[in-house]
């Protein structure tokens, strides 16, 4: 075990294993890259319906149950799938991500829109706001701490999971994990794993950090 | 050797204690005695172990199958895993026979062996045996690695050999597991004996899902399978050939231990070996793994078909 990690020390710090296009620098730009499109992509589908659910109150069963399916679907399974109808590209990866990824972003829009006091609520109509008003006047900045939740809990499934790419022969820090297995290199798939835990956990820090500081007025 | 883990192991677990009880009555027609000889009993039985893929419990049954008709009792332990698990529980006794490749275990054994004719293999790997294991004859089935086109492409770019693809070198993408990147009997191979570099190589599985797929929709032009994949012939590929025998041969051959090793074992194994071509063994394998049959059925119903039980 202490060679194992001896060993991965090496790896970590030698200045081959950063340059190239097989090198942690490629990897690691390659992952991010995979992991922030596919937040992206399912923020712009989370988001709008999160708040819109949130606004009206309709359809919240049905929207909640359909993200938790999304959220209990076999990330590989749907890769294989896709990959199989589909061909060989980067979409499998990206819908297995974004199907992760949604889920989180839609309820914890949801719950940070009904979270908000009714009374609020209706004392903006009160003052003869208008629907969307109402929405993003009110609502959407009192909801935005557990929107933002979700985001950061959303990018960090994705970060977690989008060592998938390399089993469909893409990049990212999954190169190390696959290729170390099939070659039985131990220190490579370790190296690959750590990396990609450092990743999850410096950009947790970092956004609960950065929500901490646009939030510092507020209480709860 | 990382093949397809199949669940076809489970349905062989199912059926074991059925394969054991109809070997009652033994009527074992050699008695040797095992002392001055050296050479092993089968009077208590032989357990057989087999790996984690199909073809394996396929011919783990096959075994049983022609071992229970020469009168030895037999316990299949299907599934047991890879070589890694294999070899040191055969060693230890757990198991006493295990259908074994010629190629795998050779390189299993010693990495560095050279030998890829299959009677230098045999000689090779009586020498790299550790005390107390032996091979017997190889059979004439194979299971070796093989790299495929479509018909199309073998057609467009006139593609029969291994040699051939050097003339369209930088073009051609070639999808493999990712251990076949770096290995002889892949993309380092092909370059060193036929001079051939690919355009790209796609990280896929081992004869999995993901390679077919890809060859099939167009995505790789090259793949890496095995001979007794069933898909190649269901849609017409063309395997390359190997004039240079850069893929080591990989006939199915027994690896047993000494103390089982009597002459009713080794004939009756040598009987099976002589009658089991690659084209059967993959015909085996198609009914296991797309009719959902059982291997020892299979198994079973091949050994009567022929002769052997």
């Amino acid at each position: 075990m202490y060679e194992l990690f001896k060993h991965l020390g090496g790896w970590l710090t030698s200045g081959a294993q950063w340059s190239g296009s097989d090198g942690i620098t490629h990897r690691l730009a390659e992952h991010l890259q995979y992991s922030l499109v596919a937040t992206l992509i399912a923020a712009a589908i989370g988001l709008p319906l999160g708040l819109l659910i949130g606004h009206t109150g309709k359809g919240a069963f049905l929207a909640i149950n359909l993200a938790s399916f999304g959220r209990a679907l076999p990330t590989v399974g749907l890769v294989v799938l896709v990959f199989l109808a589909g061909g060989l590209s980067m979409l499998p990866v990206y819908v297995a991500l974004v199907a992760l990824a949604v889920p989180a972003i839609v309820t914890n829009t949801y719950a940070g829109m009904t979270a908000v006091d009714p009374d609020v609520k209706d004392a903006a109509r009160g003052q003869g706001m208008r629907g969307h008003q109402v929405l993003f006047q009110v609502e959407l900045p009192l909801a935005l701490p557990l929107i933002m939740t979700g985001l950061r809990l959303a990018l960090i499934q994705v970060v977690a999971t989008a060592t998938i790419a390399a089993y469909v022969s893409f990049g990212g820090l999954g190169r190390y994990v696959f290729d170390g297995l099939a070659q039985r290199d131990l220190v490579q798939v370790l190296g690959g794993a750590v990396l990609v835990a450092v990743v999850a956990v410096v950009l947790d820090l970092l956004l609960s950090t950065l929500q901490r500081f646009l939030f510092r007025h507020r209480t709860a | 050797m990382n093949r397809r883990t199949l669940l076809g192991g489970l349905f062989a677990a199912a059926s074991v204690p059925a394969l054991s009880a109809c070997a009652s009555g033994i009527t074992s027609l050699e008695n040797q005695g095992g002392t001055a000889s050296g050479g092993g009993s089968s009077k208590g039985g032989v357990t057989i172990g087999t790996a984690n893929f199909t073809e394996n419990q396929v011919l783990g049954c096959l075994y049983a199958a022609v071992l229970t008709a020469a009168g030895v009792k037999t316990n299949v332990r299907p599934n047991l895993g890879t070589r890694e698990i294999l070899i040191p529980a055969i060693k230890g006794g757990d198991i006493d026979l295990l259908p074994e490749y010629q190629g795998a275990l050779l390189h299993y054994l010693d990495p560095k062996a050279t030998a890829t004719e299959e009677g230098e293999m045999q000689n090779a790997l009586a020498v790299a045996l550790p005390a107390g294991l032996q091979v017997l004859p190889y059979g004439m089935a194979e299971d070796s690695d093989a790299f495929v086109v479509t018909r199309e492409t073998a057609k467009k770019y006139g593609l029969t050999s291994l040699a051939d693809l050097k003339k369209q070198n930088g073009r051609l993408v070639i999808g493999a597991a990712p251990e076949v990147k770096k290995r002889q009997v892949g993309v380092v191979g092909l370059k060193d004996v036929y001079r051939v570099e690919f355009k790209e190589f796609k990280s896929l599985d081992s004869s999995g899902p993901l390679v077919k797929g890809a060859l099939k929709k167009g995505d790789v032009d090259v793949a890496n399978l095995f001979t007794t994949d069933t898909d190649i012939q269901a849609n017409d590929w063309v395997v390359l050939t190997d004039p240079e025998n850069l893929i080591p041969g990989q006939h199915v051959v027994p690896l047993i231990a000494d103390r089982k090793a009597d002459s009713t074992v080794r004939k009756a194994l040598a009987r099976l070996g002589n009658v089991l071509t690659t084209a059967q063994l993959t015909e085996l394998n198609r009914q296991v793994d797309k009719d959902k049959k059982d291997p020892e059925d299979v198994a079973n119903a091949y050994a009567r078909q022929h002769g052997l039980a």
